[in-house]
């Protein structure tokens, strides 16, 4: 028995019936007799032939896909990032079952947009008494700041999300609407390519719409909205930053588009145009997709205190020199209080009959609507400015229903159709599902993205799992989302934009890089040690010494045995100092800049994941050497991602944060190792080991041949010119590539700073580094000790020269009124 | 009488301020009793970009942008304006003031736009205490005029002046406890008891003319901003009528009272508000305002 065919066979049992024989839900892949759905039927001679074990494979197979492309959610109230998790078998709509539904989106958006130039402009809605005034005004989406006579927006929606849930009669019916900044477009795209890739010949088979003509009709339309010439219009997508709720989605959709991704400091207004801030020069922006809710986005003249957004904002959106997508004052449309009156809003705005119902809520502001609230006790209760439900005993809902009625609106439990889910052995669940829609503005009129995002939603009704939504074609023929005329993406190219914090973040990637490369080889050396050492032989002294150098950056770990503390190096990320520290800070860096890098980077996380699993499920020490070797293969397959870029200014930063970090990781790694003589013995391990940690014993081994000497070790590793391990070289390197950034002129600070440091290196020679006072190596200790000193410098030069962007926005001092 | 208006704002600053933008609300409206004969606004340093507009409550404002480094930025207003007193129809005042609440008085052409004053607002909020203060003043079917006054008569005598008593971020709460604020605390008070039954009213920010001591010389610049509130009337003669009440003075708000702005409340109006960037660590502020007659 196959899984799906075991599935259908499920669904039809007489326990999921009522007694009146009427089905109590709607399944989207088994009709009522029993058979697959008409969407289905296309597809079955692949699909039924999965099993349990093919589809358990799958879901591994969905599930490395998504770690290889570092697709995250980051869940709301700080409690953490979590993978995105999408379940393989999609959605499957016919075209006969979307037409209708298509219709009904577009006439929904376009009503949508008709309401907000309704109320930004004459109002008719509340002065006819079509919508009650009090749910507009106490509502926070509406933006008084915007309700002028000097704003003329015609079409302030260009992107609009629409919720849908399928009723037990098969009709689909709107939960809610997302019109301020839509998310959920880019984590659709990302499901089509993996689902594409896991299932492929269920794929081949299903003759869908594909989604990438959305995309490019989103960036001309976007493009074109500016009112300038398209060609040159400068379109960024302002994001809230990669801690925000839905950081992928929004680096996805402006690499996807090509667009910039920007945050509000990167942004200014001068002379009555928002500007962004790049190396160097400023350059007008014509149009900003936001993902910031509009009350962020102008502490002028919204919230004051927000550090999101552009201060001067809202003038400028005023004056029609840039155009925010979707329109600042778009959040009002997302209250559930204006759903009932959508019916009455569209007769009088369009002349039609809505289309598509919402689901029947009732708003406590209105007469029958609070007697609703306080009667009915099966509603869904929620506030007009919160998607959450309010999960409350019956009492307090009361209390507070009667306090403020306006406030809450009770919506229907929507009944929602039931798909098949696969967990985690590969068995099928029947799990509810909700459908995310979205609508471009786009010639003239709203074009739904043919597919969509579902939800699968677990027993409380909170998001478990995501799903693909596959519309099949009604022919071969028709072109990919209805859109012919529309120009691929791959045509067009983004141009470099580097914004200071960009270049700050890239600089901080190449930092991280390095450092968690010379822990990690710190981390090998010390562990070949450690397997050798025998208690109070030079092995185990050279072991002391060299997890000296370990603790000289990372402070003195956990316990006393050293397997604890190299295993407490591999994993414990909040220990500063660590490899484990270093690539969380590579990962954070990366995502700050997520739209600007190959997806191959986020492979290379893959690969330090499963290290750093494997050294935490293994108990076994030559494990650790192991993980750690594995995580170094992770982390210098970054190196390829990196050799692979422009040699632009991204580019060069990235280099000139390895150079610097890698002299300085030599310097302390010097600096802890080979400043004081221990013994013959000892220090020829040391010296072995330190070489091992700096990549170079195969090196030394061809140029010396003889023993490892402390001259032949400080030659090699401080002075040598042509090893890219040296520390000359390094210097040589930062130099030449802080040539390359905007704002060098060959004399600045940092360039000054690296330039007096490789002279104060070149200067001095192997034979007065490694002589000895006592048991000292003065010399070495205060070359390493200025090197160390001067980088310091150096590292905070280039910031204040490449990276600042001055002070942040902050209001005037306030007075009261205190009146006579 | 007409009055010459003089108001001038000074921001004084520990380091260069490199960017400033600002909104204003201080050009007198023009209304059927007030005329405005004369303003002239100006900046130092000059803002390389300025633009009037007229907000959402029809109030007049200014955007400015100044990116001319400097230490102190002032502020002047001068305004030439002719009040004349106000004068209501008795007839509405006399109406059970459970007729004045806009969102059952659908009736009226003008009750629509009265609704978003007879709802809270950021600094106005639902609050329970002002509603049953402002109840004793509201018997069942008490005349409008008389149950507005009333408050207003309450407001003054219960509440204590006190400008220690208060900071720009005083609440409605801390105005109820300590029985003490200053003018825009006793607006929010009123505005929070009246909306909290339904009716409308408006916050308003301006000047009062004083009158010094007698045997004193007047004080230029000893004057300050002031603000009272104003109560709609339903059905006035061709509708948007507004009773004028200044609590803290406890008298109606007549030729001595010069309108610049009215507004939810003192968040949607206030005189100068603006965001700078700089590395200054303090900053200073004074205003100065004078009303003489011209």
């Amino acid at each position: 028995m196959t899984a799906l065919r075991d599935y259908a066979d499920r669904v039809n049992q007489p326990e999921l019936s009522d007694p009146s024989g009427s089905p109590t839900r709607w399944d989207e892949m088994v009709g009522p007799d029993g058979g697959l759905r008409a969407p289905w039927k296309a597809l079955a001679s692949v699909a039924v032939g999965l099993t349990e074990h093919d589809l358990a494979r799958v879901g591994r197979d969905v599930t490395r896909f998504l770690a290889d492309d570092g697709v995250t959610y980051v869940r709301p109230h700080g409690r953490g990032e979590v993978p995105w998790r999408l379940d393989p078998v999609p959605l499957v709509l016919d075209a006969a079952d979307w037409a209708s539904l298509e219709v009904g989106l577009a006439q929904r958006a376009e009503l949508l947009d008709a309401v907000l130039v309704d109320l930004y402009g004459e109002q008719t809605l509340l002065a006819e008494g079509v919508v009650p005034p009090e749910v507009v005004h106490t509502h926070p989406g509406f933006v008084r700041a915007l309700a002028r006579r000097s704003y003329v927006d015609p079409h302030p929606l260009l992107v609009t999300g629409t919720d849908l849930g399928r009723g037990p009669d098969g009709a689909w019916l709107a939960l809610g609407d997302r019109t301020q900044a839509p998310s959920g477009i880019g984590f659709a795209m990302e499901n089509r390519r993996v689902v594409s890739r896991v299932l492929p010949e269920l794929y081949r088979e299903a003759r869908l719409h594909r989604l990438g003509p959305f995309f490019s009709a989103m960036r001309s339309v976007l493009m074109q909205s500016g009112g300038g010439e398209t060609a040159d219009a400068r379109v960024v997508v302002l994001s809230t930053g990669a801690g925000s709720e839905t950081a992928y989605d929004q680096a996805f959709v402006a690499s996807t588009l090509g667009f910039p991704l920007v945050e509000g400091a990167d942004l200014v207004v001068r002379d009555g145009y928002v500007h962004l801030r790049t190396a160097g020069s400023l350059e007008r922006v014509d149009v900003i997709l936001r993902r910031v809710d509009a009350e962020w986005t102008d502490p002028l003249e919204l919230r004051g205190d927000s550090r999101l957004g552009v201060a001067g904002l809202t003038e400028v959106v005023r004056r029609g020199r840039v155009r925010v997508v979707n329109g600042l004052g778009s959040g009002v449309l997302e209250s559930p209080a204006l759903l009932p009156y959508l019916p009455a809003a569209c007769r009088h705005l369009l002349d039609e009959d809505l289309r598509l119902a919402s689901v029947p809520t009732w708003w406590g502001g209105s007469e029958e609507g609070r007697a609703a609230l306080l009667d009915r006790s099966d509603l869904v209760v929620r506030t007009v400015d919160d998607p959450a439900p309010l999960r409350l005993p019956a009492e307090d809902l009361r209390d507070r229903v009667l306090a403020d009625p306006g406030r809450y609106v009770g919506q229907e439990p929507a009944d929602l159709s039931w798909s098949p889910q696969v967990g985690p052995s590969g068995a099928v669940h029947s799990r509810p599902v909700s459908l995310r829609t979205f609508a471009l503005q786009h010639g003239g009129a709203y074009r739904p993205m043919v597919g969509g995002l579902a939800s699968v939603l677990g027993d409380d009704r909170s998001v478990i799992s995501s799903k693909d939504v596959w519309v099949l074609k009604a022919s071969p023929e028709d072109p990919d989302q209805g859109l012919a005329e529309v120009l691929p993406l791959s045509t067009l190219r983004a141009p470099e934009v580097t914004v200071p914090r960009v270049l700050e973040d890239m600089f901080w990637l190449g930092r991280y890089v390095d450092r968690a490369e010379a822990a990690l080889r710190l981390t090998l050396a010390a562990t070949t040690l450690a397997e050798e050492a025998r208690p109070a032989t030079a092995g185990d002294q050279a072991l002391a010494v060299v997890r000296g150098a370990v603790h000289r950056l990372a402070g003195p770990g956990p316990g006393s045995s050293p397997e604890t503390d190299l295993r407490s190096v591999l994993l414990d990320g909040r220990r500063v100092g660590t490899a484990a520290h270093a690539v969380a800070g590579m990962r954070e860096a990366a995502q700050s800049v997520r739209d600007q890098l190959s997806a191959d980077v986020w492979r290379a996380f893959g690969v330090l994941d499963r290290a750093a699993e494997l050294v935490t499920d293994s108990p076994y020490r030559h494990q650790l050497g192991e993980g750690a070797g594995r995580m170094l293969t992770g982390v210098l397959s970054v190196d390829g991602v990196v050799a692979s870029m422009m040699r632009d200014q991204t580019w060069h930063v990235i280099e000139a944060g390895r150079c610097l970090e890698r002299a300085l990781q030599l310097a302390h790694l010097l600096r802890a190792t080979t400043c004081v003589r221990r013994g013959l013995d000892v220090d020829r391990r040391v010296l072995d080991a330190v070489l091992v940690a700096t990549e170079s014993s195969v090196t030394h081994r061809r140029r010396f041949r003889g023993h490892v000497r402390p001259a032949s070790v400080v030659d090699l590793l401080l002075l040598d010119r042509a090893n890219p391990r040296s520390l000359r070289f390094a210097l040589v390197a930062l130099a030449d590539h802080l040539s390359g950034l905007a704002g060098s002129t060959g004399s600045t600070r940092p360039e000054r700073l690296v330039a007096d440091l490789l002279t104060r290196v070149e200067e001095t020679d192997t034979a007065t580094l490694v002589a000895i006072g006592g048991v000292d190596r003065p010399h070495l200790a205060d070359l390493l000790d200025e090197v160390l000193a001067q980088l310091s410098r150096t590292a905070d030069a280039i910031a204040e020269l490449h990276f600042s962007t001055g002070p942040a926005p902050r209001p005037f001092p306030h007075l009261v009124v205190a009146g006579p | 009488m007409r009055w010459a208006l003089w108001h001038r704002t000074t921001y004084t600053y520990d380091d260069e301020v490199t960017d400033s933008l600002g909104v204003l609300h201080l050009r007198p409206r023009s209304l059927p009793y007030q005329r405005v004969l004369d303003h002239e606004l100006s900046l130092t340093p000059v803002p390389g970009d300025a633009a009037p507009d007229v907000d959402h409550f029809g109030n007049e404002t200014t955007f400015f942008q100044v990116r001319t480094p400097h230490t102190e930025l002032v502020v002047r207003a001068d305004s030439t304006v002719e009040v004349e007193d106000r004068v209501h129809d008795d007839a509405v005042l006399a109406v059970p003031w459970e007729r004045a609440r806009p969102a059952e008085r659908r009736d009226l052409p003008d009750a629509w736009r009265a609704i978003e004053l007879a709802l809270p607002s950021p600094r106005v909020s639902r609050h329970a205490g002002a509603a049953s203060y402002a109840a004793a003043s509201l018997a069942p079917g008490r005349p409008l005029g008389e149950a507005s006054y009333d408050l207003m008569h309450r407001i003054h005598e219960d509440f204590a002046y006190d400008k220690t008593a208060t900071t720009v971020t005083s609440t409605l709460d801390d105005v109820l406890a300590e029985r003490a604020g200053v003018c825009q605390d006793f607006a929010h008070l009123f505005l929070a008891g009246w909306r909290a039954h339904g009716l409308a009213a408006r916050y308003v920010s301006g000047y009062l003319a004083t009158t010094p001591p007698p045997g004193k010389e007047r004080v230029v610049g000893a004057d300050a901003s002031h603000a009272w509130v104003e109560v709609w009337l339903p059905g006035s003669e061709g509708g948007g009528d507004w009773l004028a009440l200044d609590p803290t003075n406890d008298q109606p708000a007549g030729e001595r009272y010069v309108t610049v702005a009215c507004g939810r409340d003192y968040g949607d109006v206030p005189p100068v508000r603006g965001i700078i960037f700089t590395e200054a660590r303090s900053s200073s502020l004074k205003v100065e305002v004078d009303v003489a007659p011209g």
